[in-house]
């Protein structure tokens, strides 16, 4: 059996006094997407940066692709993160950067190739072959800064893709982007764990982002995991309205779920 | 009558800094931190003002001056901007008023001891006209470096200038990979500082880079036409001033500025 894709047991971060995260344990099993849904500033940004060991936890443990995250040193660090798929919320906005959406992609073979070694013949292969499948083949020499928001976020997905990934981190990953762009966004998701079975690790705040291959979510809040199973049985009207201090209705339909207006009545 | 055999040494010396600063410039001015040149020049002279204040005249005040400026680089290289809270501006902002405070503090100190700063205030201004061949030499020892050093590491600068942080998600060494460039960039802006100053560091940096941003897309050409594009402001500066008896330097500024103006224009024109 597989070890999970993600194991975080009794892990504390800290920023000076302030607990951001504390979290009891928290599993992403092998091949399986699971969502964690919060509000703003519950840590969910944190939760993602923690698995890539670019932020140290005060106390317990963080295991990723079964090899624990801090007992290495940098460059064993540096190698577990290649084998990590990253799509951060924010995208970087410089309106001068010389970087074609073909060379953002490359990106996500840099680190394969390692230090000392140029890009040969098959990392350009993989790069324009994500390519294609994201829908960008058009846009492939075209500027990054010079594409649209959701062009943007497909490229930035190409690239965590290049990368080979056995685990995909996805931190917002509809942030900022219009309807068609969301949906556009989701059956992107759902096709790359039905044709790669590869696990995914998808934090957000909407429960709309959610693909139907989600079969497990955790509701973060205050940094701790507040409730976690399936999400029908986790997304009920008095949790997301308590979550999110509003009153909200959520409907279930297809393996998506929306969250709807309810008595108006704030929490 | 120009002598060609005179000022040859200053033409090639001219070429290169804007060459080599306009390759620099690429990577500087895409992760939107130019001021390093300034702060960088400025570090050196502190270097070099001690290392007056020690005995050191002429030529040996480029050692302390490049121990300073790697060491500053250095220091920018290894901080962690979220660690500190700080981002890169920010942090070159304290490290200039730091390394020029001492550096003024030094010059005073000269006049206090009764030294003589001569060595000392040529370095501030450069001496473009007094480039010689061992000048060209360091030059094109310091750019071949940084050349060679570009070849190598293009793929991880590239994603570096993207996002440092999103490069360190990637597995990618940024913190190897970005200390080793800054340390080329504090040597060769040390190399040209004695040569061309820091003004004209700073606009050479700059300008070249800037004006590349506009004209090309991908980062391989970019870094081709910024190199160019300095080239010709150090060359061509340096023949318009020749020509027409202005100060070289004050010309090469302002030849890079009107490049980059043109270039402004003709991306706005397409």
């Amino acid at each position: 059996m597989s070890p999970p894709a993600v194991a975080l047991e009794k892990l504390v971060v800290r920023a000076g006094r302030r607990r951001l995260l504390d979290v009891a344990e928290l599993r992403v099993p092998a091949g399986e997407i699971v969502a964690v849904i919060g509000r703003n500033g519950a840590g969910k940004t944190t939760l993602l940066r923690a698995c890539l060991g670019l932020v140290k936890p005060a106390q317990g443990a963080v295991r990723v692709l079964g090899q624990e995250v801090w007992g290495r040193d940098a460059g064993a660090r540096a190698q577990l993160r290649r084998r990590v798929g990253y799509v951060p919320q924010l995208l970087p906005a410089r309106s001068e950067m010389p970087l074609t959406v073909r060379e953002v992609v490359a990106i996500g073979r840099t680190g394969r190739a390692g230090l000392f070694h140029p890009l040969r013949p098959g990392d350009w292969q993989l790069v324009d072959e994500w390519i294609e499948r994201l829908g960008l083949a058009a846009l492939a020499r075209r500027a990054f800064s010079e594409i649209s928001g959701g062009e943007q976020r497909k490229t930035i997905i190409a690239r965590a893709m290049a990368q080979q990934p056995e685990l995909l981190l996805l931190d917002e990953p509809t942030a900022n982007l219009d309807l068609g762009w969301r949906e556009r966004m989701v059956a992107a998701i759902q096709q790359l764990h039905a044709e790669l079975a590869i696990s995914i690790l998808l934090v957000c705040h909407e429960l709309e982002v959610l693909p139907p291959a989600c079969r497990r979510v955790v509701l973060l809040d205050g940094g701790r995991v507040w409730a976690s199973g399936p999400p029908e049985t986790i997304f009920t009207d008095e949790r997301i309205s308590a979550l999110y201090g509003a009153g909200l209705r959520v409907a279930h339909e297809g393996g998506r779920h929306a969250v709807l207006p309810g008595s108006g009545a704030h929490v | 009558m120009f002598d060609f055999v005179f000022w040859l040494p200053v033409m090639a010396g001219g070429a290169l800094a804007g060459a080599s600063s306009g390759l620099l410039g690429t990577f500087i001015v895409g992760m939107r931190i130019p001021f390093l040149g300034v702060c960088v020049a400025h570090a050196a002279l502190a270097g070099a003002v001690f290392g007056s204040l020690g005995g050191l005249a002429g030529q040996a005040l480029l050692l302390p001056a490049l121990g300073a400026s790697v060491l500053t680089a250095l220091a920018l290289g290894l901080l962690d901007p979220q660690r500190v809270r700080l981002d890169d501006n920010a942090v070159l902002s304290f490290l200039f008023s730091a390394t020029m405070g001492l550096a003024f503090l030094g010059i005073g100190l000269h006049g206090i001891l009764g030294r003589s700063d001569n060595d000392v205030r040529s370095m501030l201004w450069g001496s473009l006209n007094f480039c010689r061949w061992r000048d060209v030499g360091l030059m094109l020892a310091s750019s071949g470096a940084v050349l060679a050093y570009i070849v190598v590491f293009f793929k991880e600068l590239r994603a570096i200038m993207f996002s440092r942080a999103d490069a360190e998600a990637a597995g990618i060494r940024v913190k190897v990979v970005w200390s080793g460039f800054l340390v080329l960039v504090a040597a060769v802006l040390t190399v040209n500082f004695q040569t061309v100053g820091g003004l004209m560091i700073y606009s050479l940096i700059s300008n070249p880079a800037a004006a590349a941003f506009q004209l090309v897309k991908s980062c391989r050409r970019t870094l081709a036409v910024s190199a160019v594009l300095g080239a010709a402001s150090g060359l061509g500066g340096f023949l318009i001033s020749a020509a027409t008896d202005l100060p070289s330097g004050a010309v090469i500024v302002l030849v890079s500025s009107v490049l980059l103006a043109l270039a402004a224009i003709v991306r706005r024109c397409r």
